[in-house]
C-alpha cells in the first residue's frame, strides 16, 4: 500500500507538468523510433548484401571437406560418400533448417587460355538446374546465355575474362587445372554466355562449367569441394550450422562453415558497418539520457520542498528517491511504448517497399564480394526490437537514479526553505 | 525527570542547542533550550524574525538534528534516532502545518488529508470514514476531490489542519499557519485547532507573529536569539528560564 502511495504520486507528477514530459518523451519516443529505424535499414541492407555475397559464393553454409577452406586444393574434397550423406540430410531436414536451395559445386583453381592470352582463374563445375535457383550469377548475363542442362563442353565466364582473352560468346578456349591424380590436364570449352557483376575477380577470374564436365575431366566422379546451402535468412546460419553439424556428426570428412568463417572479409565489412551503426546508436542514447536527466533533475531541483514536505510527513529519504526514481520510470515506460509503436509505423508505412538509394550511389555499386542493392528494404527482428527498447529502459532507469540519488540526501529543514 | 513524567509529555528538550557552521562565525540558533510541553497543551512560540522559532520546531519534528541536547517526542528520545526511525516518529506522531500550505499539488483535498493514513497501511474506508468526519467538522465538505490548486488559501489551510491531525498525533506542529490568511480565515482556522485541542486532546505548538494566535494560545513562549525569554501560561507565569 506504502508502495502504491508512493507510484501514485510518481505517476501524477508525470502528469503535472505535461508541457515537460510531453517534451521529454517525445525526445526519447523520437529516439526509440529512430533508432528501431536505423537498425532496421542496417539489417535490410546487410541482409540484402549477405544475400547477394553468399549467392555469388559458398552460401549462408558451405559444407566441405577439412582444409579445404584453407587451401582450395582438390585433395580437400568431399567423397562421393560424403556427398550422398550431405545430399540425404538437406533432402529430409525439419524445419530447424529452413533451406530456400542448396548448389553442389566441384570447384579448382587453373588457367583460362586463348590464342591472344593466358590467365588464373577459378572454375565451377556446377549443376545449371540447381545454379538458376541459387546464384545470381545467373542475372548478371551481359552476353550469349547461362548453362543449360544437358550443357556438356559449354561454359559461363566474365565479361572482363572475355575481353583480355578477346574472346565472345561462340568461341572456344582451353581450361587447365590440376586434375584429382595430380596431372595437370587441359580441357577445352565454347563459351555459351558472358556475365557482368562489377566485382573486378569475379568478373576477370571466374568461369562456370557443367558439373558433370568438371567431374569427368578432373578424374572426381561424384565428388565436390562444396554445398552451398541457401538459407531463407542470414539471421538462420548460426542454428542451420548448428543443425547440420549436428546431423553430420560422427563424419571427419566433413566441416560445415557458416558465412563468416566461409567469407571472412565479407563478415569483416559487416562487422565494420555494424560498429559504426553503434557509434550512432551510443550517441543517440546519450542523448536520450541527457533528456531523461534533465527532465527528471529538473523536476527533482525545483520541487525540494515538495520532497521535504513529503520527508516531515513520514516518507524517509529513500522512499522519496523512490518517488522520483518512479517519475523517471512512468515517463521512460511510456516513452518507450510509444517509441517503438511510432518506430513500427514509420518504417512500415513509408518504408515498406524499401528505401531508394539509387539517388546517392553508382549502379552495380560493390562491395567485399556483394553487389548492393540501391533499394534497402527494412528488416525488424524480434531480438533487435527487444534490445532497442531494452536499453532505452535501461538508459531511461540509469538516468533516473542520480536525481533520485539527489532527492534522498535533501536537508529537509534546508528544502522546506525553499521557494517553488 | 523520571520516566514516569516524560510520559504524560508530548515534548522535552534539555538543553538543546543548534549551531550552523558559518564562516565568518557559526550562527546559534537555538542556545540551551529547555522545554516541557504538555500533552494537549495549546502554545504559541512568538519572537522577531531569527529568534529561532522555525529552527525550534524543526528539532522537535526531527527534521534537523541539534547540535548537542536531548529532545524527547512522546516520551521517545529522538537524539538518538537513525533518519527511518525519525521519519516513523512524524509520520505516527508528530503532524505538520506550514506557512504555505504545503499540500502535495498532485493529490485531491481528501487524498492530501488521508495521505499519512495511507503511508501507515490503513483500509480506504477507514481513511474515508476518518478524512470525510474531520472535513465535516472543518466545513470541508464537498472540496474533497478538488486539487489544492482549486482551493483559496483558507480552505488549503483547512485540509492542511485535517491532514495533521487525521492520523490523532501526539502533537502538532504549526509554522505561523496564519501568516498567509486574511483575519476572518486565521480565525476561523484558529477556531478549528482550538476545538480540535478543547475536543480531541491535541497538542499544538505554534510558531507566530500573529497577536491573534498568541491571544488565543493558553501558553505563549517568547524567543529571543535563540533562547526562551519568557514563558508564561493564562492561569499565571511559569516564570523566566
Amino acid at each position: 500500500m506504502r508502495v502504491q502511495a508512493l507510484f501514485t504520486l510518481s505517476a501524477r507528477s508525470v502528469g503535472r507538468n505535461m508541457r515537460r514530459s510531453i517534451l521529454t518523451a517525445a525526445a526519447m519516443a523520437l529516439g526509440l523510433a529512430l533508432l528501431m529505424f536505423s537498425r532496421a535499414l542496417a539489417d535490410g541492407g546487410h541482409e540484402q548484401w549477405i544475400e547477394s555475397a553468399v549467392r555469388l559464393g559458398t552460401g549462408h553454409v558451405a559444407i566441405q571437406a577439412p582444409g579445404y577452406l584453407e587451401t582450395g586444393r582438390l585433395e580437400h574434397r568431399l567423397d562421393a560418400g560424403a556427398v550422398d550423406r550431405i545430399e540425404e540430410v538437406l533432402a529430409s531436414h525439419g524445419p530447424e533448417l529452413p533451406v530456400e536451395a542448396w548448389a553442389p559445386r566441384l570447384t579448382v583453381n587453373g588457367l583460362a587460355s586463348s590464342a591472344a592470352s593466358a590467365l588464373p582463374i577459378r572454375i565451377e563445375g556446377v549443376d545449371p538446374a540447381g545454379e538458376r535457383t541459387f546464384s545470381t550469377l545467373v542475372d548478371q548475363l551481359a552476353e550469349g546465355r547461362y548453362l543449360e542442362p544437358g550443357d556438356r563442353l559449354q561454359a559461363f565466364v566474365g565479361t572482363e575474362l572475355a575481353r583480355r582473352l578477346q574472346l565472345e560468346p561462340g568461341d572456344r578456349m582451353v581450361i587447365t587445372a590440376q586434375t584429382a591424380a595430380g596431372e595437370v590436364e587441359g580441357q577445352l570449352v565454347r563459351i555459351a554466355g558472358t556475365f557482368h557483376t562489377g566485382i573486378q575477380e569475379m568478373d576477370e577470374g571466374l568461369i562456370h562449367i557443367p558439373l558433370a564436365t568438371a567431374r569427368s575431366w578432373l578424374g572426381a566422379p561424384g565428388d565436390l569441394t562444396t554445398v552451398a546451402v541457401l538459407l531463407d535468412s542470414s539471421f538462420d546460419t548460426e542454428a542451420a550450422v548448428a543443425a547440420l553439424a549436428r546431423s553430420l556428426d560422427g563424419d571427419r570428412g566433413i566441416r560445415v562453415l557458416g558465412w563468416r568463417q566461409a567469407s571472412p572479409e565479407m563478415d569483416s565489412a559487416v562487422r565494420i558497418d555494424d560498429y559504426g551503426d553503434y557509434i550512432f546508436h551510443i550517441i543517440l542514447f546519450a542523448i536520450i539520457a541527457l533528456a531523461i536527466l534533465n527532465s527528471v533533475l529538473m523536476a527533482v531541483l525545483g520541487r525540494r520542498r515538495e520532497f521535504g514536505i513529503l520527508q516531515a510527513l513520514g516518507l524517509t529519504g529513500g522512499e522519496t528517491g523512490l518517488v522520483v526514481f518512479g517519475e523517471g520510470l512512468f515517463l521512460t515506460f511510456a516513452s518507450g511504448l510509444v517509441g517503438m509503436g511510432v518506430g513500427f509505423a514509420l518504417t512500415w508505412i513509408f518504408f515498406r517497399d524499401g528505401l531508394d538509394f539509387s539517388g546517392f550511389m553508382e549502379n552495380g555499386m560493390t562491395a567485399s564480394g556483394g553487389i548492393i542493392d540501391p533499394v534497402i528494404i527494412p528488416v525488424f527482428r524480434f531480438g533487435q526490437v527487444v534490445l532497442s527498447l531494452a536499453s532505452i529502459l535501461i538508459i531511461g532507469t540509469l538516468a533516473s537514479l542520480y536525481p533520485a540519488y539527489r532527492a534522498s540526501q535533501l536537508d529537509v529543514a534546508e528544502a522546506m526553505k525553499f521557494e517553488q | 525527570m523520571n520516566d514516569a513524567t516524560t510520559s504524560v509529555q508530548a515534548v522535552r528538550t534539555e538543553d538543546v542547542w543548534k549551531i550552523y557552521p558559518q564562516e565568518p562565525k557559526p550562527v546559534e540558533a537555538v542556545r540551551g533550550l529547555d522545554l516541557e510541553v504538555d500533552t494537549g497543551d495549546f502554545v504559541a512560540m512568538a519572537g522577531p524574525s531569527g529568534s529561532g522559532k522555525t529552527t525550534v520546531l524543526n528539532l522537535l519534528g526531527g527534521l534537523t538534528r541539534p547540535t548537542r541536547g536531548r529532545i524527547w517526542i512522546g516520551g521517545q528520545d529522538t537524539t538518538a534516532m537513525s533518519g527511518r526511525e525519525l521519519a516513523r516518529l512524524r509520520l505516527e506522531h508528530i503532524g505538520f502545518v506550514f506557512q504555505a500550505y504545503n499540500l502535495l499539488p498532485v493529490l485531491t483535498a481528501l487524498e492530501n488529508a488521508e495521505f499519512t493514513l495511507l503511508l501507515r497501511g490503513m483500509e480506504p474506508e477507514e481513511r474515508h470514514r476518518r478524512v470525510r468526519h474531520l472535513f465535516a467538522e472543518m466545513g470541508l465538505e464537498g472540496l474533497e476531490d478538488r486539487r489544492p490548486g482549486k482551493l483559496s488559501g483558507g480552505q488549503q489551510q483547512r485540509v492542511a489542519v485535517a491532514r495533521a491531525v487525521v492520523g490523532e498525533p501526539a502533537l502538532v506542529l504549526a509554522d505561523e499557519p496564519t501568516a498567509n490568511l486574511d483575519s476572518a480565515t486565521s480565525a476561523a482556522l484558529l477556531d478549528i485547532m482550538d476545538h480540535l485541542n478543547q475536543e480531541h486532546g491535541v497538542t499544538f505548538v505554534f510558531s507566530t507573529h500573529d497577536p491573534r494566535v498568541m491571544e488565543r494560545a493558553r501558553r505563549l513562549i517568547r524567543l529571543v536569539d535563540g533562547r526562551i525569554e519568557n514563558d508564561e501560561r493564562k492561569n499565571g507565569s511559569r516564570g523566566t528560564p
